[in-house]
């Protein structure tokens, strides 16, 4: 038996244990209060983020337009009809209600709704007419979700320049790459709610965050000028069987592009469809190769000679640094030794005597050639890079290439006298144009560009987009002597087969052998531009291997005369009447 | 004397036996149980299902260790008491003889720790670290009674604390078990202050125990190593979301249940952490799981219940009939409370993570069954109070 004191001393104890253990009862009530109540929301928010899984919902991408608001690119609300097995109710009647409206077999849809899975797709890229047809039987275990598919309207007009998406909804080439984190949006969400292997958890339902729309992009592109330019590649590819043709409409004042046609085009559409004829049997990286070439831009990814046509930056550089005027007199015997070597004239008779503006317009060598020797190479030189043939252009298209040029170290007096006539070196097309543009606009260096600006949904003007201007490269007086010029290479020259009846129209044709020289390919080109004294637009078009006649003169200078007897009344460019 | 008369008289009708059968405890430890299995089936029926195809998986075989439980203490409540003294010493060397078995190839183990010890035929897993608390509790209330008056020196606080470090350390360093002893060093330390008039020596060894613990978490936070994996666990204690993918896991995925749990919970069976986010969520960690479910007022019910059943058995050990029974259910009070404590002060991120269950209501058979057994006892203790000491 206990005696009654020590009862007491252990009874008191029993009470202090007890009491100390409620007490750290309670502490540990209020560290809950603590976590369950002020730090609900914080634990709360990191659960739900650690249990919801994210299933994007595409964002509409921005739409394309022309410049007069013509969609070149849109999307198409396309449809997906998935059945869940587990919410099916009644089976006979899924499968009656999806045959009939997708147009599909009753074993075919069976098969599907039948197989025990999460969930199965019965058929994608549904019209939205039938998706929401679909929708409205509010059959259980259907679902029929949006999606976006881009789409191009022309199909293959302006391929190469407006370029295509992915699946993802992303730029793979071209403006759709170029302008991509405008048009592409944001990604909405729809959030489930998952176990921790990534498992849906059916009864939790799911929480959807809306999809930000892209911006629309608005390009210089003129729809009408394009398909005109499109069709006259398209005509002078089959007629001269080339291998290419390219056809370049610009406003040499402000370098918006009007109209950029690379035949052969492909299908915006399809563009990882091969051409017909390819063999079967390609592995995947050669499938791909024959793709990128399909792809490329000729006008901005790759590079050529320029030939005759650079003879404008020759006589550029000459005015400016004054060694050579309009009236300066030339002796041409056919060819010209330089250095050790005789370099030959097209015309192998020569040309005669004749003042600066008739070589020009008889594209003689040995003139040209004389004008970059009385530059000197130094001179030449810091011309050409005045001009800014040593840069990228800068324009709003992915991939442009540089240009390919001697190192100034490594010229000599022939490697001079070549690139006077526009050999020995290459640069694009955008190049060429682009400089063509800053000798005759009065000197002011643009950059050539599609983009214009973007717009929201309801039209309004969201970003314009700004692009550098270089003043001063030639004076205004040497670019009113090279109009002045050039119109008499249209006018009475080599170019005659360029001039528009009731228009003046200036410019210079090329015929350049490709390399390896006496290959017998050549690439036939005419740049031109109207009016001669006041340029609105300037156009380039370059035929690449011409079968039969290669002669710039004759093949490239009709084709920029056919698009201008169109496109400058469609421009308003107001008839000239001597 | 004479007021306990008059009371004994006005309750004469109502008695049919003049000894005292505790139903409150009994109702409260039932409660507990039935509100375990109910959990135990929430948390762990969807990894259940995963595991062994069969969502009742965890809760079939928690239901037969209760039932084997629930025999084992009505037997054990049906003797007396007494009987067990002479086995007090038998026990603490059947205890101390048990935890190296782990080591054989009887033992089992599991989630990376050697804990258990299968005994064949029955397909069952004894945790000796169990029968070292039943055996010490038992051990230590024959010792208090043996040395009578002599508690009171220092030389019997010291025998006292003797003894339950041989197993403790056992436990610890053997089976890598700190949880339980830690457990079984806090049945002593209560038992001892229980049965010594002394308050002194505890305050100073609370404060040491305090001011040891501070030095540790400071080194510890401040680099040092000296603690191995352990320092891992009080770093991600510290600042559990820094590491969330290692050592804090566990930590955090308990602080998501709970916190998103909030005051009225997410409803029961709701829980979206057990779904295989947080580990053990049926066992170590199920106080979480009823935090998200129930919210803070499940969590409040509960603690609400541990209090009540410490309150039981204080009072069945203040009207104990001697000193031994009395400080028999001193050391299962201690025990209970030591380490629904531990069990939740971890689950809430309070103390650092360390492996404890919560009594009656985490999944585990030796931790249910031999709760019951000491539960057994006191009910033991509990009937031979006579009535008329009340």
């Amino acid at each position: 038996m206990l005696s009654d004191s020590n009862k007491i001393i252990h009874r008191k104890k029993m009470l202090v244990s007890f009491l100390i253990f409620t007490g750290i009862f309670a502490f540990l009530f209020g560290r809950l209060v603590y976590l369950c109540v002020w730090q609900a929301d914080h634990y709360a928010a990191m659960a739900t983020d650690l249990h919801e899984r994210e299933r994007s919902i595409k964002a509409a991408r921005g739409r394309i337009l022309d410049c007069n608001g013509k969609v070149l690119a849109d999307n198409k609300t396309v449809c997906t009809v998935s059945v869940i097995y587990n919410q099916i109710e009644d089976r006979e009647e899924v499968i009656q209600v999806l045959s009939r409206e997708l147009e599909l077999t009753d074993e075919y849809v069976r098969k599907r709704v039948e197989k025990y899975s999460s969930m199965e797709r019965i058929k994608s890229n549904v019209d939205k007419e039938t998706g929401d047809r679909i929708r409205e039987y509010d059959l259980a275990g259907v679902k029929v979700d949006e999606d976006y598919k881009r789409y191009y309207p022309y199909d293959e007009l302006g391929s190469k320049v407006l370029g295509f998406t992915g699946g993802d909804n992303q730029g793979i080439i071209g403006l759709e790459v170029a302008y991509d984190k405008y048009m592409e949006g944001e990604l909405g969400k729809i959030l489930t709610v998952t176990d921790a292997r990534g498992i849906e958890v059916e009864s939790a339902g799911e929480r959807r965050i809306e999809p930000v729309a892209g911006l629309d992009l608005c390009i210089s592109m003129d729809l009408n000028i394009q398909s005109y330019a499109t069709q006259l590649a398209n005509q002078a590819l089959a007629t001269k069987q080339a291998d290419s043709v390219s056809i370049l409409v610009m406003n040499p004042k402000s370098g918006a592009i009007l109209a950029m046609a690379n035949v052969p085009e492909f299908n915006l559409n399809q563009p990882f469809e091969l051409p017909e004829g390819t063999a079967e049997n390609l592995t995947q990286e050669e499938q791909q190769n024959l793709l990128n070439g399909i792809w490329r831009n000729g006008c901005i990814n790759d590079t050529y000679e320029p030939g005759s046509t650079f003879k404008i930056i020759t006589a550029a550089a000459g005015l400016s640094a004054g060694v050579v005027t309009p009236e300066s007199t030339f002796s041409c015997p056919g060819f010209i030794i330089v250095d050790d070597r005789r370099i030959r004239c097209h015309k192998t008779a020569g040309h005669g005597s004749q003042d600066f503006t008739h070589t020009m317009m008889n594209s003689c060598n040995p003139a040209l050639i004389t004008v970059g020797l009385r530059l000197g190479i130094d001179s030449y030189y810091s011309y050409f890079e005045q001009f800014g043939l040593k840069k990228k252009t800068g324009i709003d298209l992915p991939g442009e290439a540089g240009t390919i040029m001697h190192r100034k170290e490594d010229m000599g007096n022939v490697e001079l006298a070549t690139v006077s006539f526009g050999q020995s070196f290459q640069i694009t097309p955008i190049q060429l144009l682009t400089t063509v543009s800053s000798i005759i606009n009065g000197g002011k260096r643009i950059t050539p560009h599609f983009g214009v600006c973007t717009k929201d949904a309801e039209g309004n003007v969201v970003e314009s987009f700004e692009y550098p201007v270089t003043e001063g490269i030639v004076s205004e007086e040497v670019s009113a002597t090279m109009r002045g010029i050039l119109e008499m290479v249209v006018k009475e020259g080599s170019g005659s087969n360029g001039k528009v009846e009731g228009f003046r129209v200036g410019g210079k044709t090329a015929t350049s052998q490709t390399l390896p020289r006496g290959s017998g390919r050549y690439i036939a080109s005419f740049v031109g531009f109207a009016p001669a004294d006041d340029p609105q637009v300037i156009a380039l078009a370059i035929i690449n291997n011409p079968q039969g006649v290669y002669y710039g003169g004759q093949v490239a200078a009709p084709i920029v005369r056919q698009l201008y007897e169109n496109i400058l009344p469609y421009l308003g460019i107001a008839e000239y009447h001597e | 004397m004479a007021a306990q008369r008059t009371g004994m008289a006005k309750r004469k009708k109502k008695e049919q036996s003049e000894y005292f059968f505790d139903y409150s405890l009994l109702f409260i430890v039932l409660f507990l149980l039935g509100f375990g299995l109910v959990m135990i089936y929430s948390a762990s029926s969807y990894s259940a299902f995963e595991e062994y195809k069969d969502t009742a998986h965890y809760l079939k075989r928690q239901l037969a260790a209760v039932v084997i439980g629930l025999v084992l203490m009505i037997i054990v409540a049906n003797i007396p008491y007494h009987f067990w003294e002479r086995f007090a010493l038998l026990g603490y060397i059947v205890a101390a003889a048990l935890v190296p078995v782990v080591k054989t190839p009887l033992g089992v183990e599991s989630h990376g720790a050697r804990r258990w010890i299968r005994i064949p035929g029955i397909g069952f897993n004894l945790q000796p670290a169990e029968v070292a608390k039943v055996a010490i509790i038992l051990f230590l209330a024959v010792l208090v009674c043996k040395m009578g008056r002599g508690i009171r020196s220092l030389k019997g606080f010291c025998v006292m604390m003797f003894f339950p470090l041989p197993l403790a350390a056992e436990v610890y360093l053997i089976t890598q078990n700190m949880s339980s002893a830690l457990i079984i060093m806090g049945i002593a330390v209560i038992m001892v202050f229980v049965a010594s008039p002394d308050y002194k020596k505890f305050v100073i060894m609370a404060l040491l125990v305090i001011a040891a613990a501070s030095v540790l978490i400071y080194l510890v936070a401040s680099g040092s190593d000296i603690l191995k994996f352990r320092g891992n666990r009080i770093r991600s204690w510290l600042d559990p979301e820094s590491d969330p993918s290692d050592t804090g896991f566990q930590t955090l995925q308990g602080l998501y249940a709970i916190g998103s749990g909030g005051i009225w919970g997410k409803g029961l069976g709701q829980s979206m952490q057990k779904l295989s986010f947080l580990p053990e969520a049926q066992n170590d960690m199920i106080f979480s799981i009823i935090c998200e479910e129930l919210g803070l007022f499940g969590a409040v019910a509960v603690i609400l219940m541990f209090v009540m059943l410490l309150w039981r058995m204080m009072v069945i050990a203040n009207n104990a009939t001697d000193l031994f029974g009395a400080m028999l259910v001193v050391g299962v009070m201690g025990h209970i409370a030591v380490q629904a404590v531990l069990n939740i002060a971890v689950v809430t991120a309070t103390i650092p993570n360390t492996g404890i269950s919560l009594p009656f209501i985490s999944y585990g058979g030796s931790s249910v069954m031999f709760l019951l057994i000491e539960i057994g006892l006191v009910l033991s203790v509990a009937r031979r109070i006579q009535l008329k000491e009340l």
